[in-house]
């Protein structure tokens, strides 16, 4: 228990510089973007009309709707990818891998990629994903393939691909943490009432690792929705998501606009923040 | 089947690595036997338990479940069920759902499974909160959850792992009691693992005390205090004087056994009379030591008053001898004076009722 009351003075007065420096850098901003967001003229005025017209630009042209729908679909299929890679690696390493020196080892080399910059990891897919990337050498030298495959760069499954690589451990962490916390009592307490090692695992494990699965799926989930560097370096300027559009829209000047498409960004994440919690309570992580 | 014990355990033997955790351990358990192992932590009781129940692989041997064979079946294919010392109940559960889960694992009918939650939750006075999830439970309710979860599905024989070891102690005597009379109503086998030698003796049709890896004396728990087999038997149970000496000769069937404290007789152990010289061990129990020797108490020992503990219906003196061992005696309140600390006295006990141990075994 803290030793501080939750309504004493004293608490207010030491979470204030963390919450003043929120209001400023964090609270003004996003408001300010939502009011710019109502503005009717595209210039800056204080005394500018509110209008909701912006909005309904927004929804009523058929190709910024399908950027909004193209970026939910994307983030919902990395999230189905990386949670189902995530899990398993979290599972081979906890369950499988019992010597923890190891352990430690195989979970350095997943984690070593990610020390260097986010940029450079995207900048490296494009040698891969390339015509005569190292893929498609692969390929043709398995014999797999008898001419380059051309849908890799510039191209959805070139993103998937890439943001697997770079997303797919945030979706193991949580759930190697919850995992761990499961006592070794627990399946063996199932498997001598007669469950079989699958049905251990979908009634007793699985259910238990649930807040770690959507602790990763909503890191997987915002991780996704604001990525618009590897679609910009991988997608090429074919494809384009949410962040892209805000960026196109702010470099052409069309502020108002770019600041519907961030406000209509963050609904779309706090709903899917939203419905991801209702799943489970987070707040319980890490109680036995 | 009637016939067949409902478990037996034939030269099993565990290692993890170089360690050996279980040695040649041979058993049977009777049908509706409670049967304790008893021993330090770490002599391989619960390492035996868990390859009973299939959760460890056995490297040598033979278990055998109502006289079938059953190294190769996993715990999921084995009639038995097991309680854990922290009781693993499954906490995303209900204790209504943790109950019906063995018998949805048996694939019955939902309607089968329904009544007899019903009567479980009944008949082990949990239905009030049938309802409620483990971290709300105390430790006595867990307790009962995990007992009535384990015999829901009516195994034959089930696996206790140190069952009490995690509650109260206030709650242990009564709890001990409650589960002595579900074995005895429901019939089936209990096989308990404990380091306590009051529940095992309170407890046990049969104990079997281990040490090391093996088993060192299986019987009833009079055999174990009255009757220790081995010098690791006599120290372990409480209550025991051991002594330590050399064989001076041996006379018929007696032996006569030279310590620093004395030359005592002690009744031979059948076959191999031991050679003069060799090195062996002997017990006596502190309830069998007297104050006021006569004739009848051949072996007499001079010792000092140490200490007296007063338990009620007993009294435990804490002697010294000269060598400055302690010997242990127990007399019965109300009769007779009571000694005063600082004291010498003459101690003495029969022939007959000292204890001579098997040779130890070699460690392997």
């Amino acid at each position: 228990m803290s030793p501080l009351r939750e309504r004493a003075a004293v608490s207010y007065v030491l979470a204030a510089p963390g919450g003043l420096w929120m209001l400023v850098a964090l609270v003004a901003p996003t408001l300010f973007i939502a009011w710019v967001s109502f503005w009717a003229s595209r210039t800056f005025a204080l005394s500018n009309a509110l209008t909701l017209a912006n909005y309904v630009k927004f929804f009523t042209r058929p190709a910024y709707v399908r950027v909004l729908g193209d970026t939910v679909e994307q983030a919902i299929v990395m999230m189905l990818i990386t949670g189902v890679i995530g899990y398993s690696i979290a599972y081979f390493l906890v369950v499988h891998v019992r010597r923890p020196a190891f352990q430690l080892a195989l979970f350095l080399l997943l984690v070593v990629p990610f020390w260097t910059s986010a940029l450079i990891r995207t900048i490296a897919w494009i040698p891969f994903l390339g015509v005569n990337g190292v893929i498609n050498q692969a390929l043709l030298l398995l014999g797999i393939v008898d001419r380059p495959v051309e849908a890799f760069l510039f191209t959805r499954t070139g993103i998937t691909l890439a943001q697997t690589s770079f997303y797919t451990l945030l979706a193991t962490g949580p759930v190697v943490y919850t995992l761990r916390n499961i006592p070794r009592s627990l399946p063996e307490a199932a498997q001598c009432l007669h469950a079989t090692p699958l049905r251990v695992f979908w009634r007793i494990v699985f259910p238990l690792t649930l807040p770690g699965v959507v602790i990763g799926q909503i890191l997987v989930f915002l991780n996704v929705m604001a990525d618009f560097a590897t679609a910009q370096a991988i997608g090429g300027h074919k494809l384009a998501f949410l962040g892209n559009l805000v960026i196109l829209l702010y470099e052409s000047g069309q502020l108002t606009f770019a600041a519907v498409v961030g406000v209509l960004l963050m609904i779309a994440m706090l709903l899917g923040v939203a419905v991801l919690l209702k799943v489970v309570d987070i707040r319980r992580l890490g109680a036995p | 089947m009637a016939d067949r014990p409902d478990l037996e355990l034939i030269g099993v033997t565990k290692r993890f690595g170089a360690f050996t955790a279980v040695r040649d351990v041979s058993l049977a358990v009777e049908h509706g036997q409670f049967v304790c192992l008893l021993g330090p932590s770490g002599c391989g009781k619960t390492t035996t338990l868990r390859m009973i129940a299939g959760l460890e692989e056995v490297d040598a041997g033979e278990i055998r479940i109502a006289g079938v064979r059953v190294n190769e079946r996993p715990p999921w294919q084995r009639d038995i069920a097991m309680m854990f010392q922290d009781f693993a109940l499954f906490p995303h559960m209900t204790v209504a759902r943790q109950v019906a889960f063995g018998l949805e694992m048996l694939r019955r009918p939902a309607a089968e499974i329904r009544r007899r939650v019903a009567e479980t939750l009944g008949a082990f006075d949990i239905a009030a909160f049938a309802d409620r999830k483990p971290d709300t439970l105390s430790g006595g309710q867990k307790q009962r959850v995990a007992l009535a979860r384990a015999l829901i599905t009516e195994p034959r024989i089930l696996l206790l792992d140190e069952p009490i070891g995690s509650l109260d102690f206030s709650l242990r005597e009564a709890v001990m009691l409650e589960l002595r009379d579900v074995q005895r109503r429901l019939g089936i086998s209990f096989v308990w693992v404990t380091h306590d030698q009051n529940e095992a003796f309170s407890l046990g049709d049969r104990v079997v005390v281990m040490t090391h890896a093996r088993i060192e004396q299986v019987g009833t728990p009079e055999d174990i205090a009255e009757r220790p087999r081995t010098r690791f038997v006599a120290t372990f149970v409480q209550g025991t004087n051991v002594f330590d000496g050399t064989v001076e000769r041996a006379e018929g069937d007696h032996v006569r056994v030279r310590t620093a404290t004395g030359s005592f007789v002690v009744p031979a152990r059948d076959g191999r009379p031991p050679d003069p010289g060799e090195a062996v061990s002997f017990s006596v129990r502190a309830a069998l030591v007297t104050a006021q020797p006569g004739g009848e108490h051949v072996n007499q020992v001079g010792a000092v008053c140490h200490a007296v503990e007063y338990l009620g219906a007993i009294r435990r003196y804490d002697f010294r001898l000269v060598d400055g061992r302690s010997l242990k005696l127990e007399e019965f309140t109300g009769r007779g004076r009571r000694i005063a600390e600082g004291e010498a006295i003459t101690l003495g006990w029969r022939v007959e009722d000292g204890v001579l141990h098997a040779p130890a075994e070699a460690p392997a």
